[in-house]
């Protein structure tokens, strides 16, 4: 077979280019250039104000704005020495909740199920299955309601800010969504029996798993960060186990352990790590499907997705119904000089994010790690474990099977563009 | 009464492509009567993705303002209808994730039915992170929100 080359990935957000290089059967060289790093961002944040980090970070990823705003006001928050009020971490989770619905529907069902159904698109899928579609759109829906009404209409959630939120969202509004809500998480488990109900190419990684671990919930926000090999960090010390390098082929900085492992952020690793603190109907899933940990096919992160996609979908339920806004919804700002570090878990895996402020809180340095970041040299680890068993497959099924190990870690290329491409033609 | 979403798309830092965006802010300054009208619905998107289909779910017809990349002059101000837009390829080599001409695509298969939709597609010159609009576009914005208050008075 020629060497595989795919000029342009479908299906991941954004564009990218895959080339496998083959010589004797075997994969002598693999080149992913899917993503180009935060910098620009980083550089543009300097001498600008720490509100306004929250907002601009927001655009990195269009997918999942709430993770960058996030992580973005808890390393402030950490350099001014703030706590949040309990009432506002609820509604974060809540807001994340919001984000993870949103995104993981639409990498299940629009993006990954279509590889997994042999469908080119999920427009394929739209004509043969309107109902799985529809009913898909409605998942991904009230996850976007719920980012709507907490975090403000407006181009990216707004109201997000350091120190808790700008204003508490209309306890009516959200109330309202219970109904859908309440829909959601049936269609959740609706979605863990398809996605076990689904023929996945095989590929068994020892992955070194990383990522947030709280003990008393689901790891998104605070916590510490926990590897499968035991190695337990405090979101301080992560620079400290985790390292970013420049490669030769791209403008990607690629991540490794301080060992010089390569080590997997994302769904797989957040369920292997943290199914215990899932919540009772998404431990039941895991039982009732007979979904045995850990997984280590990449492929199956859709499995991990749908299991979060309960958990989700049952702990916006709980938040909605316990939300009681009292009290001033952000915490008053002391501007003093600083440097703190924060991390959540985006939907794509743990997002880090270091910041120095001076005394006026204008920021003097920033530095962003993105999920996507860390696992682009286990993509590329992966795919020269894929090769071997493609390479006998006619290019066709070969070229599909590369590009579908690439889409199911929902790689995110930051900010791209969206601009119409015409079709010219000659009058 | 029929309800029109005048939406514009675009990335408020890269470039040209914030061209959408900026001509949908200016048109609502310029022309506050018809922004203002309770059947006009305007929007800001950055990632032009599935929500559309919701935005589209509660109109009649809708304005999309993007920019474009064709091999027209910069700046050129094209004026398009949903099936000028790019089709989603069958094979998948070149096909982006969801952008304009596949969420519409799938919108009218799901629901069985038409919206009216016109699209405005600026000529962008650059689309560099960090850049402002290039001078070719600068100077097109006006005639955009003077072709925007035209095709919303030919739905209205």
């Amino acid at each position: 077979m020629k060497n595989i080359e795919v000029p342009a990935l479908a299906r991941v957000e954004g564009e990218g280019g895959l080339y496998i290089g083959l010589e004797n059967g075997k994969a002598v060289e693999i080149r992913l250039d899917i993503y180009e790093p935060p910098r620009f961002f980083e550089g543009f944040l300097k001498d600008r104000f720490l509100q306004e980090v929250p907002d601009i970070t927001a655009r990195i990823c269009g997918i999942c704005p709430v993770a960058y705003q996030m992580s973005a006001a808890y390393a402030l928050e950490h350099a001014l020495g703030v706590k949040i009020s309990p009432q506002a971490r609820a509604l974060r989770r809540l807001m994340y909740c919001g984000e993870y619905i949103e995104s993981h529907a639409l990498h299940i069902y629009m993006l990954q199920a279509p590889d997994l159904l042999g469908k080119e698109s999920a427009l394929e899928l739209a004509a043969e299955s309107p109902e799985v579609v529809k009913n898909a759109l409605r998942l991904k829906k009230i996850g976007n309601e719920l980012l709507r009404i907490i975090g403000g209409r407006s181009v990216h959630p707004v109201n997000v800010c350091v120190g808790g939120f700008y204003s508490w969202p209309d306890e009516k509004a959200l109330k309202a969504l219970l109904p859908d809500l309440e829909w959601g998480l049936n269609a959740a488990l609706d979605t863990v029996k398809l996605a076990t109900s689904l023929h996945y190419p095989y590929l068994e990684i020892d992955y070194e798993f990383v990522a947030l671990h709280h003990p008393d919930e689901y790891g998104v926000i605070e916590g510490g960060v926990l590897s499968s090999t035991g190695r337990k960090l405090s979101i301080v010390e992560y620079e400290t186990g985790y390292i970013e390098e420049h490669v030769r082929h791209s403008n990607a900085l690629h991540s490794h352990t301080v060992d010089n492992n390569t080590y997997l952020v994302g769904p797989l690793a957040r369920l292997n790590l943290n199914h215990e603190q899932l919540l009772p109907k998404a431990k039941q899933a895991l039982k009732d499907y007979k979904i045995q940990l850990p997984l280590k096919n990449p492929y199956k992160s859709l499995i991990a997705r749908a299991i979060e996609l309960v958990h989700f979908y049952e702990e916006a339920i709980q938040l909605v119904k316990e939300y009681k806004p009292t009290g001033p919804a952000h915490v008053e700002l002391k501007l003093k000089a600083g440097e703190g570090s924060g991390a959540t878990e985006a939907p794509r895996g743990l997002l880090y994010h270091r910041y120095k402020i001076d005394a006026n809180g204008m920021i003097q340095f920033a530095k962003i790690t993105p999920p996507t970041a860390q696992n682009l040299p286990r993509i590329e680890a992966d795919l020269f474990a894929l090769t071997p068993r493609i390479i006998n497959m006619p290019e066709a099924e070969a070229t599909r099977t590369a590009e579908h190990l690439v889409r199911s870690y929902d790689p995110c290329i930051s900010c791209a563009t969206h601009f119409l491409k015409l079709k010219v033609e000659e009058k | 009464m029929t309800r029109v979403a005048v939406i514009g798309i675009g990335q408020s830092l890269r470039g040209d492509d914030a061209a959408g965006l900026e001509a949908v802010r200016r048109w609502r300054e310029k022309f506050p009567e018809t922004a203002g009208k309770p059947e006009v619905q305007i929007e800001a998107c950055e990632l032009p993705g599935l929500s559309l289909i919701e935005t589209l779910s509660n109109v009649d017809a809708a304005i999309l303002v993007d920019a474009v990349q064709s091999s027209a002059k910069p700046g050129t101000v094209h004026r398009l209808s949903e099936n000028e837009l790019a089709s989603f390829p069958s094979s998948s080599k070149s096909a982006h994730g969801w952008g304009v001409a596949e969420t519409l695509r799938l919108r009218s298969q799901l629901t069985g039915t038409k919206v009216g939709i016109r699209i405005i597609g600026i000529e962008a010159e650059q689309m560099e992170l960090g850049a402002g609009l290039s001078e070719a576009v600068e100077n097109a914005i006006p005639i955009l929100c003077e072709v925007i208050e035209e095709e919303i008075h030919a739905l209205l």
